[in-house]
Parts: structure tokens; sequence; C-alpha cells
């Protein structure tokens, strides 16, 4: 029972790099996308592919999509399909050649997902108004008064 | 990683407060461990991973969390931020602190424990006898060996004998819901195997894991426990678990649920509780 291969800096964390993470996120998008050479190796590597019926897609393609979805342009359908199902395996950050070179893949994913919901509109928002209502119900059921007044 | 200092901040995220007793219990183990614990969580700390379809609410609240956190650094002297979920632990990895000056160290709970296993070791003193399939996912290992940190402090306690099982794909349960199939799959492997090794638990190491599988508990004589929950019956600790009980038909008492407001209870978490779990719902064609 091993875990692959992890890449963790315990306890450190990054220097910020912006203001916030909304500019953060905003700047990083189009840098990654600059590293990214459209392999496929981050596609071919993660395993929701199959979950998805994507196997038979060009990974270069869908990888290009990824690149085009960080600069703020519209991805392939395939491409959004594949970001719009990332479980966070992480199994594209280790599979990754231009990692060395300071590209997150998943960060790349999760920003080319924030593109297709936010700015091309090819995800559909989807909301949940009652997640911290629920949550909150949750906390009063179990919580003693002294609990919900300290730890939240 | 040099703490400097044992007071910390526990961050157990929002879901979590599902799991009130596994809440206690992790705090309990900081404390046993000899750390001096502020637990935090719920909406007031959300780092909003959620919220990718709002960038700038996410971004206000992540900016609230982080302050929050440099706040009981600054002024309590809490310079680590104890993680129990692996979203908020790798969306502050990734995106909050590049996006905000955070003044923090920050590590997960199961690192902590492991690099103090030998203070714990001498309370873990009541044989629990079971045969233990770790229900294991891949994703956080891109952060945190978790799998590997936890089968290390299972095999601390006396009488407990862990099983290879399947590892499952994303970072924790939740993560698979939003994919048709998977969450089913998951699920269904993890209990084939566990009948198949004639385990007689399956130890969960997340809340959303945890959730989706509780209402499972008894199933095949395959119980459903936390590795909090084992590592506490390994203290003599009663490790009591609400959320399981209710997902298996039980309720909270009147009290509680007129104090939560009754209908909002029964609006909001009825449904949920009474949802059937995904391998039975898979096999009545019911979406996930």
């Amino acid at each position: 029972m091993t875990d692959a291969a992890h890449l963790y800096n315990m306890g450190k964390l990054h220097a910020a790099r912006a203001e916030t993470t909304e500019a953060f996120l905003a700047e990083t998008g189009p840098e990654l996308a600059a590293l990214c050479t459209a392999c496929g190796a981050c596609f071919d590597a993660c395993p929701m592919v199959d979950h998805l019926g994507l196997r038979a897609s060009d990974p270069k393609s869908t990888t290009d999509g990824l690149r085009r979805l960080a600069r703020g342009e519209p991805g392939h359908a395939d491409t959004i399909s594949w970001v719009s199902a990332c479980t966070k395996s992480g199994l594209c950050v280790a599979a990754c050649p231009e990692s060395s070179s300071g590209l997150d893949a998943m960060l790349l994913v999760r920003i080319a997902k924030q593109r297709a919901l936010n700015d091309t509109g090819q995800l559909p928002v989807k909301q949940d108004p009652t997640y911290f209502p629920r949550l909150k119900v949750y906390a009063r059921l179990q919580l003693s008064d002294e609990e919900l007044a300290k730890w939240l | 990683m040099a703490l400097g200092a044992d007071r910390i901040t526990f961050w157990f995220g929002c879901n979590m407060l599902r799991h009130a007793e596994m809440i206690r219990l992790s705090i309990m183990l900081l404390e046993r461990a000899g750390y001096d614990v502020s637990a935090a969580g719920g909406a007031a700390y959300c780092c909003g991973t959620a919220h990718d379809h709002q960038p700038r609410a996410a971004s206000n609240m992540a900016a609230r969390t982080v302050a929050r956190f440099n706040e009981a650094a600054e002024k309590d002297g809490r310079s680590t931020v104890v993680t129990w979920c692996p979203s908020c632990h790798m969306h502050m990895s990734d995106i909050m602190a590049p996006g905000n000056s955070a003044v923090f160290e920050v590590t997960h709970i199961t690192e902590l424990l492991a690099d103090c296993a030998d203070r714990l070791a001498p309370l873990l003193k009541v044989p629990v006898n079971r045969r233990v399939l770790l229900h294991r996912h891949v994703g956080f290992a891109t952060h945190v060996p978790v799998n590997d940190r936890v089968v290390g402090l299972l095999s601390r306690i006396p009488g407990l004998e862990l099983v290879e099982g399947p590892v499952h794909p994303g970072h924790m349960c939740s993560a698979l819901a939003a994919v048709p199939g998977a969450l089913a799959t998951a699920a269904h492997d993890t209990w084939t195997a566990a009948v198949a090794k004639h385990s007689d638990t399956v130890c969960t190491i997340f809340h959303s894991c945890h959730r989706e599988l509780s209402a499972l508990d008894g199933k095949d004589n395959v119980r459903i426990r936390n590795w909090v929950q084992l590592i506490a019956e390994a203290m003599g600790i009663d490790a009591s678990d609400a959320y399981l009980d209710w997902r298996k038909g039980g309720a909270p008492d009147i009290a509680a649920i007129e104090r939560a407001d009754q209908s909002r209870y029964h609006a909001l978490v009825e449904p949920e509780l009474r949802k059937p779990p995904p391998l039975i719902a898979a096999a009545q064609g019911m979406v996930e």
C-alpha cells in the first residue's frame, strides 16, 4: 500500500504571486498554457477518460483545447467533457513532461474548467443554494452552543 | 517541517459538520499528541473551492479565510494550520496562498499524527480485532501521501489487520459523484474487495467517503469506520457515529431537530439521510 508518487512540499506554502486568488488564476492560465505542448500525456494518464468514454479521442487535440481554454478561448467538445469531469486524481501532474518547467497540469485543468464556466460559457453553472444552509442544520443538530461559538 | 510551537489551528472544513464526533476525535488525537488545538470550519472559513463559477466570491472567501489564519498566527501563535479536507488543503496550497499573503504553514492531520506516532503508540492499548480494508483514492498523493500515513497509523493498533484493496480515482468520493457511474463503481469495487478478502471493516480516510459508504454499514457483516474512530477504539474511547446511525434509518432526537429548525431539517437533511447508498442506487438504475 504505497502512494505512487507525491510531489508535496510539506508545510511550506507558495509565496503570494498576486493580490487575490482571482488575479492569480487570471494570470496563471495563460502562463501554464504557454508551458503546455499539448502532448496529450495528461489526458492519457487520466482515469476519468474511461468513465467518460473518451479513450478514442485524440489526446493532442483534447489537450490543445486545454491550452485554448486556459487562454480564455473556446475549447473542443471533448476537452469540455474532460475538464468538467476532473476529480483531482492528480495523475496528470506526474505524467506531464513539462512539470519540471513549472507546469502544474491539475491546476491547468482546473483553470480551463473555470474558463469554460465563466468565460466561454461552454459549461453550465450548477449552483446549490442549499449547500451552506444544509451544513448549518447539521451543525445545529450536533454541536454544543460552545462549539458553535468557538469553531464556526 | 519545523512546527516551532505546539499551538495549531485545526481547519476541519465545511462538510465535516456532518460528522461532529470525527471533529471531536481529531481534536482529541491532536491534543493527546501534545498540541494545543483551536478548531475552525464551516462557512466562515470557506476555502472557496466549491465556487469556481463565482470567481470574485471565491476570491473573497479565500482572502477572508487566509486573513483569519494570519491573525491566529500573529496574535495567538498558531503558525500551523492543520487540515482535514483534501479539497481545502489543495486549494490552500495551489490557489489561496499564491493569491494571498499567508504567514502560516499548512500540514495535514495524518502527516502531523504520523510524525508523532511514537507519542500516540503507548496510548493504543486496547486490541481492535478487525480485518480492515482501507478505502483509498489516488488523488491527494500529489500533496500528501495520505494513504501511506493512515496505513502507518493503523499499523500501530494492536490486533488490527490491514488487507490490500483497490485504489480509486479522484481525491475522495464526493469528486466522483459528479461523473455518472464513477461513485457506484468505486463503492462496488471497495465492497467486492472487502467481501472477497474476508474483511469485517472498511476504513474510510475522508468524510465524503464515510458519508457515501456509511449507509452500507452492516451489509455482508462489514462495518464502516473512519481511521480516527479506529484509533479512538484502540485508546478505549467510545467512538459513536450519529451520521452513520441516521443513514441506516435512525434520526436525531426531536430536541436536536427543533434546535436545528424542524422545517429546515425535513427540507435539507432528511432527503440526504434517506438517499439510497451508491451500490443500491446503481442497481436500481438511479442517478447518483
